[in-house]
């Protein structure tokens, strides 16, 4: 933001009153490096910085403040660098980014009269107007008229392809502004851009034809121009003592002087006022779309609202009678159904009706199976019973020939199941000193044997181990003669003798597939004697990690089982060995936190783990531990049943249902 | 080393106040004594002596060896008293299958109703150690206990207090049992009550005398269950040498020496008739003898662990056990298979019995410290008694009442029964 000279040493001076109002030291260098700053455009924020070097960070954030409402004062509007960014590159975004144009309505994006600032020239040119030539503002004039042109171009393109209103901010009016906005075409009209084009180049005519004349700057010229203008649009615009508003070539707002000034951009916070100019402009947009690049669109505004010549008849509506009422009825039943139902199953709740129901349905699931035709006779009886029936009252017993005897039976013994199929030794433990005296014979005994051979002659005699330390004493005369010699060979033999051992280390050594089979060996646990079966009930597993951790600690324990979930009553079954299972149920009850890192909506369900059962089995029903989802009850035991083991479902089930029955009563 | 040598040559591997040195010494004399290579025969000799042990334990087929003369006697004895029960159970069971539907399953649903209602109706500290069963008796007025203490005691149910103690036993007392008729037809003078104890001893009871009427023989093992027949002339003992005897009480005799068990007979249980007795062992399997013929007309073989419990149902087909491996099977006898199996606790299974009256229900108890009600025929869990604190060890069912019984590890014996 650049000032003009007197405008700069009218803020300066303020701006001097000011900081000798709140400052003590330091004066001169706060306000130059205010003044300075505001000059070269920094926005509040880069002030408040600057001034941080000098004074305290509330001070400077009070100063920025008071500087830039001294600027507003002088009557300038300053605007932050960035934001002035910003309308550059809406200037330019404009032609492909309408929608945030129209957003920020606020500014005038019209592409305007080149003014007589060259585009080269920064905003921070400020152009003496004594120093403009009128050949210069030929020149300049010339200039911006070929850039009209192509702008006009551009626009007329733009209507074709986009066929929205790039300018219908300006439908807003600034009402809350102290200045008034004046258009150079009238008031409202800033959205047609073809007319208005036709009405600058009008305008530029005019300016050059005075800018000769009067010798005055292009700038001045402008503003007068505009200040002419306005007073034309006057009775259009707002009352109050209006500002003009000019317009350079591409589009700013300048004051008189040429320098551009920003309007305070008025963008709604509320969000029923974004939605409600969102909704506005949505309708212009709806009702500018059918607007075509025809000469006659070029001089008709759209957005003026053209009344009918004759009022739309509205009749009455009329509702039928009794509508309202039969509305109302219809509620109140619902609503004394809703209460109906909520009694009587708080009802059923209180008697037990309803655990009772679900009791007896159990009952019934199994009476068919049980329920069969009473024979007519038992048929261990009717095996020694004469005529296959039994005797009526008062008859002798008749019993079958060589029925009764006094032989006694010896059936054939069977193994027990959980016994052991071979026989457990007892182990004789020795203790170290045992052990090491063991070894010491065991060694000795084959250290002894070898000797013999060597003296029988059945083995040649070992080479003499030579070390470091023995060198002299056992080589002799050899050390003495070549002792470089002799000692690499003892270096030799000494490698030698450590590959040896480092080699039969190695061939102890279990290779990576034995380790691996061994550490499964180890978790696996022989279930030839009886499979340890374990049950849980779990309430709510609803969250995925719980469902990893169960099948996952499943297979590396290498249990078997199913995990059935059907809505809250999602039963586990595993099967393995006893310190498996002695794992898991740890990780069941204890490590796993049902209830803390239960992901379930419904708050009524209290997340929880239940051991429904643990025992033994002969063998195992399950493979490896997976997932089933059912759908109903039905499902879930049919799925059990599949594995010839229903009493689990059948028993977390009902324990379920007389746990609600229990809570019921 | 020296310690394992002595033990292959079934010396002592160590004798009082003896030092390694003296023990090494005392393996060199033995060695001096019996050669060098006493070792290695010993060893040889143990592996040959092993398999032919094995084969003659382990007989390839069945076979019958004749018993004692009384036996036939008994057994047509048995045949007599059978039959005509037998008849008169099927003749109201066929009335009862006419009842219409409805009524059955009002009557189900009564019983799970009174069922779901059992609580606690007493309870009472009944000795110094563990109570480790408890009876009924017939008229459902007494309960026998006995305890770990060698004491049998007798308690009204009503009131829980004590009627009288029987002293006899010098050891845990494993099992009282009363006899069909005491207390209804028999003089409290008569033989009432029977008890077993650890060391093999059985002892006969009347209901008013403190020493015992008589013992029976004393076994060389321990006697886990002794029964009655329903008749109150027979009276069987599991034994744990691995055989189930019946002592014919006329004669005092004993008239069946029952093999069939590879391991030792934990639990018996008389069928109503009867005519048939179950055993189970430890050795995981039960045994339904036919005490008529004296055949094994089924075997029981589902359960992994030793069998502990055995009941008959009143309705004379319906069996169930209770094992070491946490469940109860109920098997059908005119099916002859396991029909369910109750995943009943979470500890080995002690005590399992029929309601007496209907068979409607079955009460399983368990080391894991509760009682539980399952119905019949639908094998829902219908109630849960956690009662005692500790291992329950019996259980027992009123006769007359719907009331059940209890004893426990932790010396107390509960009454159970709908509110």
């Amino acid at each position: 933001m650049s000032l003009s000279k007197r405008e700069y040493e009218d803020y300066k001076a303020a701006v001097d009153k000011m900081v000798y109002k709140y400052v003590a030291r330091d004066r001169s260098s706060v306000v130059s490096a205010i003044t300075h700053a505001v000059d070269s455009g920094c926005d509040k924020r880069k002030v408040e910085d600057k001034l941080m070097g000098y004074v305290d960070k509330s001070m400077a954030y009070k100063l920025a403040e008071k500087a830039f409402l001294l600027l507003e004062d002088i009557g300038t509007k300053v605007k932050s660098t960035s934001s002035r960014k910003r309308t550059h590159k809406e200037d330019n975004d404009r032609e492909k980014d309408s929608k945030r144009a129209r957003v920020k309505d606020e500014k005038e994006p019209v592409p305007n009269i080149k003014a007589s600032q060259p585009p080269s020239s920064g905003p921070n040119n400020t152009v003496s107007p004594g120093q403009i030539q009128a050949q210069q503002i030929k020149d300049i004039m010339a200039k911006a008229q070929a850039v009209i042109e192509e702008r006009k171009k551009a626009m007329a393109n733009l209507q074709t392809t986009e066929s929205k209103p790039t300018t219908n901010g300006a439908a807003v009016p600034l009402i809350s502004q102290p200045s008034p906005v004046v258009i150079a075409s009238a008031g409202s009209g800033g959205g047609d851009v073809t007319s208005r084009i036709a009405e600058l180049q009008a305008r530029i005519q005019a300016q050059l034809g005075n800018a000769t004349a009067l010798g005055i700057s292009s700038l001045q010229m402008g503003a007068a121009l505009g200040t002419t203008v306005a007073s034309t649009a006057k009775p259009l615009g707002e009352q109050s003592k209006p500002t003009p508003l000019i317009l350079d070539a591409e589009g700013r707002t300048v004051d008189q002087s040429g320098k551009e000034v920003h309007l305070t951009q008025r963008i709604p916070t509320l969000k029923a006022n974004i939605r409600a100019k969102k909704r506005e402009e949505f309708k212009q947009q709806l009702q500018e779309k059918p607007i075509e690049d025809t000469a006659e669109s070029n001089f008709f505004d759209a957005r003026v609202s053209i009344r009918p010549s004759l009022r739309v008849k509205r009749p009455f509506k009329f509702h039928d009678q009794g509508k309202f009422i039969q509305l109302a009825q219809r509620e109140r039943a619902k609503a004394r159904l809703e209460k109906l139902q909520n009694e009587i199953s708080q009802v059923a709740k209180k008697t037990g009706i309803s655990s009772a129901a679900k009791l007896a349905q159990l009952e019934q699931r199994e009476m068919k199976s049980v329920c069969d035709d009473s024979p007519d006779i038992e048929w261990w009886d009717a095996i020694i019973l004469q005529g296959n029936r039994y005797p009526e009252e008062g008859e002798p017993v008749k019993v079958k020939d060589d029925c009764i005897t006094r032989l006694i039976e010896h059936p054939l013994e069977m193994r027990c199941p959980s016994d052991p199929l071979k026989p457990v030794t007892l182990e004789v433990l020795l203790t170290k000193q045992e052990r090491k005296k063991l070894r010491r014979m065991n060694r000795r005994e084959t250290w002894k044997e070898k000797q013999e051979k060597i003296r029988l002659g059945l083995e040649p005699p070992p080479e003499p181990k030579v070390r470091m330390a023995n060198l002299m004493r056992v080589l002799g005369t050899e050390a003495v003669l070549d002792p470089t010699k002799m000692e690499k060979h003892v270096r030799e033999q000494m490698a030698k003798r450590l590959k040896a051992h480092q080699d039969a280390n190695a061939a102890r050594k279990l290779t990576p597939e034995q380790l691996r089979d061994k550490k499964v060996r180890k978790v696996k646990e022989d279930t030839s004697t009886g499979v340890h079966v374990t049950v849980y009930k779990v309430t709510d597993f609803s969250n995925g990690s719980h469902k990893f951790k169960v099948e996952t600690n499943a297979k590396q324990l290498f249990l078997t089982g199913t995990v059935v979930l059907f809505k809250d009553i999602n039963v586990v079954v595993v099967e393995g060995g006893p310190k498996q299972q002695k794992k898991y149920k740890r990780l069941m009850m204890e490590r796993i936190k049902w209830a803390e890192e239960s992901r379930s909506k419904d708050a009524d369900i209290e997340s929880k783990c239940q051991l429904v059962w643990e025992g033994t089995t002969s063998e195992r029903s399950f493979g490896e531990m997976l997932f089933k989802a059912c759908p109903t009850e039905s499902f879930a035991r049919d799925h059990f049943k599949k594995h010839g083991v229903e009493q689990y479902w059948d028993l977390a089930y009902g324990k379920k249902i007389l746990e609600e029955a229990d809570s019921g009563n | 080393m020296v310690k394992q040598q002595l033990r292959q040559l079934g010396e002592p591997i160590c004798l009082y106040g003896e030092g390694p040195a003296d023990r090494r010494n005392r393996l060199k004399e033995i060695l001096s004594r019996l050669g060098e290579d006493a070792l290695k025969k010993t060893v040889g000799g143990q592996q040959e002596a092993d398999t032919p042990d094995h084969d003659q334990e382990r007989p390839e087929e069945t076979w019958y060896h004749e018993g004692p003369q009384p036996l036939k006697e008994a057994r047509n004895f048995i045949v007599n008293y059978s039959i005509p029960r037998a008849r008169a159970r099927l003749k109201r069971e066929h009335l009862e299958n006419q009842v219409p539907e409805a009524t059955r399953t009002a009557r189900r649903q009564e019983v799970q109703n009174k069922l779901r209602s059992f609580g606690l109706l007493g309870s009472q500290n009944a000795d110094a150690r563990p109570i480790c069963y408890c009876s009924f008796s017939p008229n459902g007025k007494l309960l026998a206990t006995s305890s770990w203490s060698g004491l049998v005691k007798l308690w009204q149910v009503s009131n829980c207090l004590e009627e009288r103690t029987f002293r006899g036993h010098n050891c845990y007392v494993d099992c009282v049992e009363w006899h069909p008729s005491a207390t209804l037809s028999m003089e409290p003078t008569a033989l009432n009550l029977v008890s077993s104890g650890r060391d093999g001893t059985v002892q006969l009871w009347s209901l008013n005398g403190e020493e015992p009427l008589g013992e029976l023989p004393t076994l060389e093992a321990r006697v886990s269950r002794v029964c009655f027949h329903p008749s109150g002339r027979f009276l069987g003992a599991c034994v744990h040498d691995n055989s189930m005897r019946l002592w014919d009480l006329e004669i005092q005799e004993e008239v069946l020496f029952q093999e069939g068990h590879s391991k030792p007979v934990y639990c018996l249980a008389f069928q109503k008739d009867g005519s048939l007795a179950a055993t189970g062992g430890m050795d995981a399997y039960g045994r339904i003898w036919d005490l008529r013929t004296g055949r094994c007309v089924m075997f029981l073989s589902a359960h992994q662990n030793p069998v502990l419990a055995i009941d008959w149902s009143p309705d004379g087909y319906h069996l169930v056990t209770g094992s070491e491996d946490n469940t109860a099977r109920v098997w059908d006898m005119r099916q002859r298979r396991c029909i369910y199996t109750i995943p009943a606790h979470t500890g080995i299974i002690t005590g399992v019995r029929y309601d007496r009256i209907g068979g409607q229900y079955i009460v399983t108890c368990s080391y894991d410290g509760s009682v539980r009600l399952w119905c019949h025929g639908s094998f829902q869990p219908m109630r849960a008694l956690e009662g005692h604190g500790q291992k329950v060890m019996g259980v027992d069912v009123s006769p007359t009442e719907g009331i059940i019984a209890t004893c426990s590890f932790d010396r107390t014996f509960k009454i159970w029964g709908p509110d």
